[in-house]
């Protein structure tokens, strides 16, 4: 008897959600139709910049239109791992694709180019980054850099306090080899990084009111080679030559590799930074523990702002990355056309939509940043940053070599140099083996 | 004599009750961590790790239960359906099958080795298969298709504990029965399954709490419809940073659902204990 | 025997329908290059499997997922053991122990792996300002010690699920085995070894089998930690063919890796599946 209840109670226990499951199955079907616009993209500041674009659209242009965009969020990795399932298969089902200038290369057998678009607009450096074979096949939405973005309480006391100056002359001699005398962070070539990074370490100054000089980002993270690519550009370097070969394994990238392992194996960042990428950074600023950092243009104004970040709110200076000559990786983010939709007509009055300033200035007043000088000129008062940003990207601002598989090349540039990054590699190795993987990308 | 003999008994006991807690302490501490970080605001996240919330917010659970924008309500629904769904549609076929291989000898050991084998297999190199055949067969983003996905995935698990548990039970109680001539229907409906309970109760549990947690194939086969709260969650961590205070309540939330799963569980497991008739 | 292929039936169809077809589609993908920026998928013979057997980093990646595997399997086995004996016990509380001891596995890894990164970070990590309360300082993430925290946090996530089948195929062990062996004046020990040990080993075979195959399958804790590096140095199997399938694009050879990975581990499961199965012919006819 009790044997039959408690088997009876049993089957209860699975079949009473199994009846509920199975009840809520029904419906099927797939992809968009009529006048819904499928779009994805991924979340963060342009995620909720773009659903206040598009609530803007769906309640104006869009009525007149006859289209509703419906977008959906995924988050950062999987964005495009979802995408990739999507046009592998050849799907219909999203409209519009999200995409990058590092990615646009991969993703442009499954879009349309873009026609009828006024790109002069945009970046020019954007507008390169998303042409593929001499089409454009994303349309530029958001831009990404860096900076060095810097505690300017402590800079300011570097620079004013004679205790300190004596200090810095002292472990600038002993870390980088001569004594030097503080510099204000937009004048910084590499050594005043590593010298002004050493002064702000605890082990190599006891009074440096932080634990760390600086917060370096060496994860084996395909968006961490963007930053390390800065310190190579400014030494001269880049991927390739003139002649389209590859030259990491050079005077400019053992320069640059030098940089980093330094930093790392003196100790003038975490440990933990051999696994840090943006959100660690910030913690690292955020606490209080580091100085300065290269960083994201999207991590000033979290820095600055007094409910985020109380303790460095209102401190936070903004320079050019350092070097002989200051450089900048820049992408934009974009939105790309799915070659296989079935609703291209309306998908493209939504894109139309999308690259008037009105749409990027409702983006930028969202939180975004757009990749249209003249929005970024006039909404200079919602971001602060966003005047450094014009500066920076006209002046300073390179893209690497797009290649026809540029997001995998930054992936193995990360497998073979990220090692080296952190000291547990010969750097002449790793950037050899960084070679070797662009030359087979780019053959 | 008797009396320091309990005391030490009970001692013992205590000991090993707060061995036992302490693990469990230590264990969790991801979770009593995002328990605190959960009800601080983004600044003390920021400059107060070990400290408790200052001034408690509850904004990140809102952001986790829909304020932030996202439809969490529909993804727990959704995650519920599937998980239900996927430990009844795993029984239906694990455990008959399971029957026929130890009892019966179907197949010899290639049915059970062929099944454990798909578990071997990457979740990768089934992804873009089951999109193209979902797509195919109009199942895409539906639950029911979550539900078929993730019976796939717990299926070699079922099978290898239901063959556990079945060679465990003394095979000379379904021999009598055969011979008072019950059918082998009746012998697994009637004398088997309450036998095999509590590996019942083991491979519903686990195929819940592993269907609740899944994440690759969530995010390949649904894209709006049949997001479950995994995949919701992971709308916190962004291309900027993380939302710690937000994915953190979220987290706390999604592992609600699987809490009263397990605890409604583990009183049949118990109660299959007690009762001793299942000793046989 | 007709019986048998009824009851058999439920999962004959299950793979007829879903399994075998993404099978075939697999191992068709691994032969051709099909890569995610070319729309058509030409033939490649052996090619993909030349270029997966060729690759040091997919041999560096398999040696390292093996010792991780081995490595978490001894941990979590006998600590899975040693807590459903404790709990076992019917402890004061158990109840709740129990489903504290299940937590961990509830929450979704890829989530996990975001929980302990925050706990563990150095600057707003609460662990590392716990530890430093104590005058202990400690850089968690420092390459040196990166592979045994990912072994430990392993330990921590999955034991839970090596208790959870143990302690319900302790459930299955009579109740007058014990009895018996107390008549007899065993020690707890000696009933462990002689009475419990034996019943339980089809149950301790499984479980050690379930989790060397999932710990064989480790991505998402490992990857939200580390993506794999320094280097490729924590690069398990399954982050090598996401990242070929994912971030290079390359569905064929991502298949073909995980073809040879199966080819691989294939000749183990029969041997396995012989100790938890016994042999056949062992049930009623």
């Amino acid at each position: 008897m009790r044997v039959r209840r408690f088997t009876a109670a049993a089957i209860a226990l699975v079949a009473m959600g199994g009846a509920a499951g199975c009840a809520g199955a029904a419906g099927g079907g797939s992809g968009a139709g009529g006048g819904t616009v499928q779009m994805v993209l991924w979340p963060g500041p342009e995620g909720d910049a773009m659903q206040k674009v598009v609530d803007a659209y769906n309640a104006g242009q869009g009525k007149k239109d006859g289209v509703t965009v419906k977008m959906t969020l995924l988050s950062r990795t999987d964005t495009f791992a979802k995408e990739a399932t999507e046009m592998a298969a050849k799907s219909s089902s999203v409209d519009v694709y999200f995409t990058a200038s590092y990615i646009v290369g991969q993703h442009a057998p499954s879009l349309d180019p873009i026609a009828g678009v006024d790109s002069s607009a945009y970046f020019p450096v954007a507008v390169d980054g998303l042409t593929y074979e001499g089409k454009l096949y994303g349309l530029p939405l958001d831009v990404s850099n860096h900076f060095l973005l810097y505690r300017k309480d402590l800079i300011d006391q570097l620079m004013s306090d004679a205790a300190w100056k004596a200090e810095y002359g002292k472990v600038s001699q002993e870390v980088v080899g001569k004594s030097l005398t503080p510099k204000p962070p937009a004048d910084w070539n590499w050594d005043d990084f590593v010298a002004a990074a050493a002064f702000f370490t605890k082990k190599y100054n006891s009074g440096s009111p932080t634990t760390y000089g600086t917060a370096l980002q060496a994860k084996n993270l395909l968006y961490n080679v963007m930053i390390w690519d800065d310190v190579l550009w400014s030494q001269g370097g880049s991927w390739l030559d003139s002649s389209g070969k590859p030259t990491l394994n050079s005077a400019a990238g053992k320069a640059a590799m030098s940089v980093y392992s330094t930093i790392y194996t003196k100790g003038l960042t975490s440990p933990d930074s051999a696994q840090a990428e943006f959100p660690e950074t910030q913690a690292a600023m955020q606490s209080g523990n580091a100085a300065f950092a290269l960083q994201w243009s999207a991590g000033y104004a979290d820095l600055n702002s007094a409910e985020k970040s109380p303790k460095t709110a209102g401190k936070i200076g903004i320079a050019p990355v350092p070097g002989e000559q200051h450089k900048t990786h820049v992408h934009a983010l974009a939105v790309g056309l799915n070659k296989y939709s079935k609703n291209k007509a309306n998908a493209m009055k939504w894109l139309t939509y999308l690259a008037t300033p009105a749409a990027m200035t409702t983006y930028a007043q969202a939180g975004g940043i757009p990749a249209m000088p003249s929005v970024l000129q006039a909404q200079q008062g919602t971001n602060p940053v966003f005047s450094s940003i014009t500066d920076s990207i006209g002046t300073y601002g390179f893209a690497e070599p797009t290649l026809k598989n540029s997001f995998q090349a930054y992936s193995d540039l990360a497998d073979a140099l990220s090692g080296a990054w952190v000291g547990r590699e010969p750097a002449d190795a790793a950037l050899a083996k960084a070679d070797d993987a662009l030359n087979r990308l780019s053959g | 004599m008797s009396t320091s003999f309990t005391s030490g008994r009970r001692l013992r006991r205590l000991v090993m009750t707060a061995v036992v807690a302490l693990i469990a302490v230590v264990i969790n501490l991801p979770l009593l961590n995002a328990l605190n970080v959960s009800f601080k605001t983004d600044g003390e996240i920021a400059t107060s790790p070990l400290a408790p919330a200052g001034h408690p917010t509850l904004e990140h659970f809102a952001n986790a239960l829909g304020a932030a924008g996202y439809d969490f309500p529909a993804f727990f629904a959704n995650s519920t359906m599937i998980a239900c769904g996927t430990v009844v549609l795993v029984l239906l076929v694990a455990v008959p099958s399971s029957y026929a291989v130890v009892r019966l000898g179907w197949g010899g050991r290639w049915v059970l080795s062929g099944v454990a084998a798909l578990r071997l297999l990457p979740a990768i190199f089934f992804a873009v298969p089951f999109y193209l055949l979902f797509s195919f067969v109009g199942l895409l983003d539906t639950v029911a298709g979550l539900m078929l996905v993730n019976t796939f995935l717990n299926l070699p698990l079922a099978m290898v504990l239901l063959a556990a548990g079945l060679r465990d039970l003394p095979v000379q109680v379904e021999e009598a029965a055969a011979v008072d001539g019950a059918s082998d229907y009746r012998i697994l409906t009637s004398i088997v399954t309450p036998m095999l309970a509590p590996s019942l109760v083991a491979v519903s549990v686990l195929t819940f709490l592993f269907t609740w947690a899944d994440y690759l194939f969530a995010v390949v086969v649904s894209t709006t419809r049949a997001t479950p709260v995994t995949v919701g969650a992971a709308n916190f961590v962004t291309s900027y940073g993380i939302r710690w205070g937000d994915v953190s309540a979220a987290t706390l939330l999604s592992a609600l659902v699987p809490i009263v799963f397990a605890v409604a569980a583990q009183r049949y497991l118990v109660s299959g204990l007690s009762m001793g008739a299942v000793k046989g | 025997m007709r019986t048998r292929w009824i009851l058999g039936a439920p999962l004959l169809a299950f793979l007829v329908l879903l399994v075998a077809a993404p099978i075939t589609y697999g191992v068709w993908t691994s032969l051709t290059r099909r890569t995610l920026s070319g729309t058509d998928a030409p033939f490649a013979g052996l090619a993909n499997y030349g270029a997966v057997l060729g690759d040091s980093t997919f041999w560096h990646s398999l040696g390292f997922t093996a010792a991780f595997t081995a490595a978490v399997v001894v941990l979590e086995v006998p600590l899975g053991f040693g807590l459903a004996l404790l709990v076992n016990q019917r402890l004061p509380g158990h109840r709740v122990l129990f489903t504290a001891l299940l937590l961990p596995i509830m929450v979704a890894p890829s989530l996990l792996g975001v929980m302990f990164r925050l706990l563990l970070n150095g600057d707003i990590g609460a662990l590392p300002a716990l530890l430093a309360k104590f005058g202990v300082s400690v850089s968690l993430f420092d390459p040196s010690s990166v592979v045994p925290l990912l072994v430990v946090l392993d330990v921590l996530q999955w034991t839970p699920f090596t208790f959870l089948i143990l302690y319900a195929g302790l459930q299955g062990v009579p109740a007058d085995l014990y009895e018996a062996a107390a008549v007899d004046g065993a020690s707890y020990v000696r009933t462990l070894r002689s009475v419990v040990a034996p019943v339980m080993g089809p149950v301790l075979a499984s479980a050690a089998f379930l989790r060397a195959i999932d710990a064989f399958r480790t991505f998402d804790v490992v990857y939200v930690l580390t993506g794999g590096g320094p280097g490729t140095s924590t690069t398990t199997a399954s982050i090598y063919i996401y990242k070929t399938a994912f971030t290079d694009g390359d569905f064929g050879i991502a298949s073909a890796a995980s073809v040879v990975l199966l080819l691989l581990l294939i000749g183990l499961v029969p041997v396995v599946v012989r100790r938890i199965v016994g042999k056949p012919g062992e049930g009623r006819r």
